[in-house]
Order: structure tokens, then C-alpha cells, then sequence
């Protein structure tokens, strides 16, 4: 019996030992993780915790704020119909610069993800080479292409065209929003694309459908994880962009991160401010939200 | 009646000539094996009869029409791919029903024809399945039931069991040829692996460097090779150096290093032709140097004598490489009855009816 019982502790023994084991790894893999969750909490946590703090203080003419908290500032947001315009107006240019940058980024990533190793290359730098300019400087180049007396208008009055307004207006902030993040959606278009076996689409077409109907029923349904990542990156940073619709758009086309920072700026009422960015952030949540769960459906299986 | 009709078929890539003047005919209901190395051209030309390759010069028919320019949805090819290439976001059911779906075929109609496929590939309760949740085996049997559901003029297998297991291939092989049999659909399956060919097809082409090298009963092929590349492709042979010196009928007696030798030969080649004679390695007869167990049996007149160099041990035979004569080693596979060790001195024979002759390319 003793032995027996002496067998069961041996037998129990190497179990504890390999559980303490498994917890001091788990302590070593937390230890991995720790400059990642530190990072995200540096970065992108904290100032959003900061701003959540300022936008219930109270406004205060000769300092940030006044430490006294308060929910004014959210209900003056929440009722102002001319701050639900703007957000509207920023929301609706978010989804026409994504749909248009997803128009014309299928083809060109489609191209990518079949074309020859070489050419592959030099397509991905010519994607890539954009982003290497500041957005700055890109936005001034259409600045000089787009504005009145700019390159595209007096080349349309020398041919006695009509000259359009092209910039100072919803236009010229939609060309520089798509030019500007198009290399975003190609490359998340690029990746599912080329994880698509060229012999699935041959089968579709030897199976009896045409060249679009292969696409339709094939290619895209399989692209849609592509299109929901390239999308929703798109579209936040369109929404968010700061410098290109006050370039080109001119203080006349108005967003609300040209009207949250004019408002601490200029009326330097910061927990004003800090309450519409927390409130556009939080519709913006919501809808990316509501367009994963609505795409997640239409992928079922696809992933 | 010609059910695939290749004429002078050519197809180039830039500079490389993939397929060069192919010519072949393949009746109804027949299963040809494209046989060939990689790269051989027997793929570009699986793809071209599907549409998704056009050749560069040449014509295609498929039964009395010809499809050279018409494109692969207006084929009516059924294809399965190496990979299988199912449709990952659909189900086992759907997979199936696309080709239906795509011809507007009425969806009750499309139920009936999905299930009795999917009887005939024993699937039936997979069909909620997507491809991702299948074995290597059921994919297999998807891609087929998906390529045969809509009733295609031809039937087109591109390696289809080379990513299966061993075990798995060898059924599959004999699952496919009833497969094929009980639709009676003429079928085209590329292969680079001989014994498949063999077991499956009514007739092989061998092809390499994109031209038709033989075509022929796996028979045919096995035992009268016309090609010394053919003869070395199709399982294992010896192939020895040898000049004709007369010839009556197909009996034919050649003189080489290891003397005079008889054998059998195609029409054609008369006295001084070059060429080889070709043994496969499972009749030639190894025996002690006594010479007493070796002459005279079976008609065994072609002899020598040799060293054993090396033996492999392989289970239900043996296999030796003897040297017979200078640079020149012969493969033999035997029995188990009478093992000889490296170093014995044998007597080596073979029947002249077991001995091929195969001209040299220059002749």
C-alpha cells in the first residue's frame, strides 16, 4: 500500500511541477507583450483618456479648463444642428473618397497580385513612392494643379473651355483625399487578391460562367476581406484628415477636425472641442462597427 | 465519331516552343493519358483544349466543332486541377450546383442533379460542408463531381492525384477509370507518373520537349517502345548498344559488345541500323555460372556472363545491377529464390521475345 501510495506522489509531482512551470511562462510571454501594451496605452489610450477628462470640465477664458466637472459641453454638442451638419458632411466625404478609391484601386491591385515578379516590383514602388512626399507637399502640388488660374484651368481657357472651380470646394478636398490614401487601399486590396488561386477563376470560367460573372461570384466575394480592411482604413483616415480639406477645401469646406481644432484654437474653448471629438469618435466606432458586422455576414465562409 | 480532334497544334511563349505540331485524334468515350516530365507541354496543351490557353498556330475541334478561338465558358469542359481549385467561400453543394447555376438550369432540377452526382462520388451528407472542412480525398471527389454535374462533351484531369497520399492515389486511380466508364466520358489525364498511365488509360502519349513522342496501349508502350526516351520514361529498362545484321519479319538478330544477341524489332529498320535493344529489368534471368539452370529454357538464347555489382532488397523481389561487359550494367529484378551477393560471378539471360529493338534518333 505504501508503495503505491509513494507511486501516486511520484506520479503527482511532475503535474505540479509542470503547471509552475506553464505559469512562469505565461508570466515570461506577459513580460513580451508588456512594451506593445505599453506602447498602445502611451499612444493611442491615454490621449484619448485625456481628452474624455477635459470634455467634462468646464470652460475657462484665461486657461485650458476649469476643474469642475460638468456635461454642458455635450449637450451643447449634441444640440447644435450646425455641428450635426458638419459631421454629416465629414461622414459623407469619408464614403465617397473610400468608394472612389476603392473604384480605382481594384483594377491597379488586381494587376499587382497577377503581374510577373518584376513587375510586381516596380508597380508596388510606383504605389509606394507617393507616400515617401509629406502630405504637405503633395497637397500644394494640387493646389497648383487645381486652383483658378492653376495648370488644368488655363490649359481649359486656352482651348476656350469654360474654367471649373476646382478646388476651394467638396471637389478639390476629394482628389486630394483620394490621391493621398489610394496607396492604403491598394495594398490591403493586394494581399487577399494575390491569395486567390488564378486556377479558381479558371475553374469558374471552364464551369460555364463568363469573364464577369467569374469575377462576380469568384473573385470578388473572395477579395472582401481586402475591400472591408482597405476600406475602413480609408475611410478613418479620410474622416480624420486635417491638412487636405483645410488646404484645398480653403476654410470653406468645413470637417470636424478643422472645426474641433478651430474651436480650441480660436474660440479656445477646449472641453467644447474635446466633447465633438469624442462624440465623432464615437459615432465613427459605431459605424465601423455596424459595416464589419454587415460585411462579416457577407463573407461568411469567404474567410 | 472524334470526340477531341488536335491538328498541327503549336503554341510558343515568347522564344520557348511549348507544344510543337501536335497532331491527335481521340474517340468517343476514350481515357488518353498525357505521360511526360514536367515541362514537357502536356499541361499547356490540357489548357488550350479547356480555353484557357490560345494556341499559336493550329486548330482544336471538340466533336464536329472547331473551338481554336471560342472561349473556355462556351466549352463545356469538365476540368479538375492539381489543386482541385474548389471555391473556398462555397459550400460542397454550391461548388457543385455553379456550373448548373451558370447554364440557368431550374433550381429543383439543380437539386436532383446535384444529389445523384453526389451519390455517384459518395459525398451525400457533406453538402453543408465548405471545401476547408474536407479531407485531401473528399476535396478529390468534389472537384470531380463539380467538373462531371454539368455533363461535359470531355472530361479534363490535370495531375489530379498528385497531392494525394500513396494509399490514397492507388484507389483513386481505379475509382476515376470506373468513374469515367459508368459516364462513358471522354477524358483527358495528364500525368508525370507512368504507372498511373498505364493502369488508367486506354492509350498513353508520351510527350517531351513538347512533341508527341509515341502514342499507344499502355502494351504498346511497355513492350515496343519506338523511342529510346520512350523506352527510358515508361518503368524501368536496359538498353543495349547494338547494330542489326539481318532481320526476318519481326525476328531480328543484332551483333553488340557482349555478342551476338536476338530479339524482335519494328517495321522499318533494315540490316546496319543502329539502335538498342531494350530488356525490362523483370525478364532478364540471373543464374549460377555453372551454366546448367540458364540455357536453353524458354527460349532464352541470348546470353552473357557478369559480375553483381550491387543488390537491393525490395520485398517481394530483389533488384541487382550487374555488369555484363565494359560501361555497360544491367538492372535485373528477380525473384527472391536465388540471391547472389555483390561480387558473385552470374550468367545472365533473356528470351529474344522479351528484347525490343529501338532505333537510334538518328535513324
Amino acid at each position: 500500500m505504501a508503495t503505491i501510495r509513494r507511486g501516486d506522489g511520484g506520479l503527482a509531482l511532475p503535474w505540479a511541477r509542470l503547471s509552475r512551470a506553464a505559469a512562469t511562462r505565461r508570466q515570461k510571454a506577459f513580460l513580451l507583450v508588456l512594451p506593445a501594451v505599453a506602447l498602445l496605452l502611451l499612444f493611442f489610450i491615454l490621449p484619448y483618456l485625456y481628452l474624455l477628462y477635459i470634455s467634462v470640465m468646464t470652460q475657462s477664458h484665461n486657461a485650458k479648463y476649469i476643474t469642475r466637472f460638468t456635461l454642458a459641453n455635450y449637450a451643447q454638442t449634441i444640440g447644435d444642428l450646425f455641428i450635426w451638419r458638419v459631421i454629416f458632411h465629414t461622414l459623407r466625404l469619408g464614403v465617397i473618397t473610400t468608394v472612389i478609391a476603392l473604384v480605382l484601386s481594384y483594377p491597379l491591385a488586381y494587376h499587382l497580385a497577377r503581374a510577373s515578379s518584376v513587375m510586381k516590383g516596380l508597380l508596388m514602388m510606383l504605389v509606394l513612392t507617393p507616400l515617401l512626399v509629406g502630405v504637405v507637399i503633395r497637397t500644394y502640388s494640387w493646389m497648383i494643379l487645381l486652383s483658378d488660374t492653376g495648370l488644368i484651368n488655363s490649359l481649359l481657357t486656352s482651348w476656350g473651355v469654360q474654367p471649373a472651380h476646382l478646388m476651394y470646394n467638396d471637389t478639390g478636398v476629394t482628389i486630394g483625399l483620394v490621391h493621398i490614401y489610394i496607396p492604403f487601399m491598394v495594398l490591403s486590396l493586394a494581399g487577399p487578391l494575390q491569395g486567390i488561386d488564378p486556377d479558381i477563376e479558371r475553374a469558374a470560367r471552364s464551369l460555364g460562367a463568363g469573364a464577369w460573372q467569374a469575377f462576380w461570384r469568384v473573385t470578388w466575394p473572395l477579395s472582401l476581406p481586402g475591400v472591408v480592411s482597405g476600406s475602413v482604413l480609408v475611410f478613418v483616415l479620410a474622416i480624420s484628415s486635417y491638412v487636405i480639406p483645410s488646404l484645398l477645401g480653403g476654410f470653406t469646406v468645413i470637417t470636424v477636425p478643422l472645426l474641433a481644432i478651430r474651436t480650441i484654437t480660436e474660440l479656445f474653448n477646449w472641453p467644447l472641442g474635446s466633447a465633438l471629438t469624442i462624440v465623432f469618435f464615437a459615432l465613427t466606432v459605431v459605424i465601423v462597427w455596424l459595416f464589419l458586422r454587415l460585411m462579416s455576414r457577407a463573407m461568411k465562409g469567404a474567410a | 465519331m472524334t470526340a477531341i480532334s488536335l491538328r498541327s497544334v503549336v503554341k510558343q511563349f515568347g522564344d520557348v516552343t511549348a507544344v510543337d505540331h501536335l497532331d491527335l485524334d481521340l474517340a468517343e468515350g476514350e481515357l488518353i493519358a498525357f505521360l511526360g516530365p514536367s515541362g514537357c507541354g502536356k499541361t499547356t496543351t490540357l489548357r488550350m483544349i479547356a480555353g484557357f490557353e490560345m494556341p499559336t498556330a493550329g486548330q482544336i475541334w471538340l466533336g464536329e466543332e472547331d473551338v481554336t478561338w471560342l472561349s473556355a465558358e462556351k466549352r463545356n469542359c469538365g476540368m479538375v486541377f492539381q489543386n482541385y481549385a474548389l471555391f473556398p467561400h462555397l459550400t460542397v453543394y454550391r461548388n457543385i450546383a455553379f456550373g448548373l447555376e451558370m447554364r440557368r438550369v431550374p433550381r429543383n432540377e439543380i437539386a436532383r442533379r446535384v444529389r445523384s452526382v453526389l451519390e455517384k462520388v459518395q459525398l451525400h451528407g457533406l453538402e453543408e460542408r465548405y471545401p476547408r472542412q474536407l479531407s485531401g480525398g473528399q476535396q478529390q471527389r468534389t472537384a470531380l463531381a463539380r467538373a462531371l454535374v454539368i455533363n461535359p462533351n470531355v472530361l479534363l484531369l490535370d495531375e489530379p492525384l498528385a497531392n494525394l497520399d500513396a494509399k490514397l492515389r492507388e484507389e483513386m486511380r481505379f475509382y476515376i477509370r470506373t468513374l469515367q466508364q459508368e459516364f462513358g466520358i471522354t477524358t483527358i489525364y495528364v500525368t508525370h507518373d507512368q504507372s498511373e498511365a498505364l493502369v488508367l488509360a486506354d492509350r498513353v502519349a508520351v510527350m517531351m520537349g513538347g512533341m508527341l513522342q509515341q502514342i499507344g496501349t499502355p502494351e504498346d508502350l511497355y513492350r515496343r517502345p519506338e523511342t529510346a526516351k520512350v523506352a527510358d520514361f515508361v518503368g524501368l529498362v536496359n538498353l543495349i548498344p547494338v547494330r542489326m545484321k539481318e532481320r526476318c519479319g519481326a525476328a531480328i538478330a543484332c551483333e553488340s559488345t557482349l555478342g551476338p544477341l536476338e530479339g524482335r524489332g519494328p517495321d522499318g529498320p533494315g540490316a546496319e541500323a543502329e539502335g538498342w535493344l531494350s530488356v525490362r529489368p523483370e525478364n532478364l534471368h540471373l543464374s549460377g555460372t555453372d551454366g546448367a539452370a540458364a540455357s536453353g529454357t524458354d527460349g532464352t538464347v541470348n546470353q552473357m556472363r557478369g559480375v553483381v555489382r550491387e543488390r537491393a532488397y525490395l520485398g517481394s523481389l530483389i533488384d541487382y545491377r550487374v555488369e555484363v561487359g565494359p560501361a555497360l550494367t544491367l538492372r535485373i529484378q528477380g525473384g527472391a529464390e536465388a540471391p547472389y551477393h555483390a561480387g558473385d560471378a552470374v550468367a545472365v539471360g533473356f528470351a529474344s521475345a522479351d528484347a525490343w529493338f529501338v532505333p537510334s534518333e538518328e535513324g
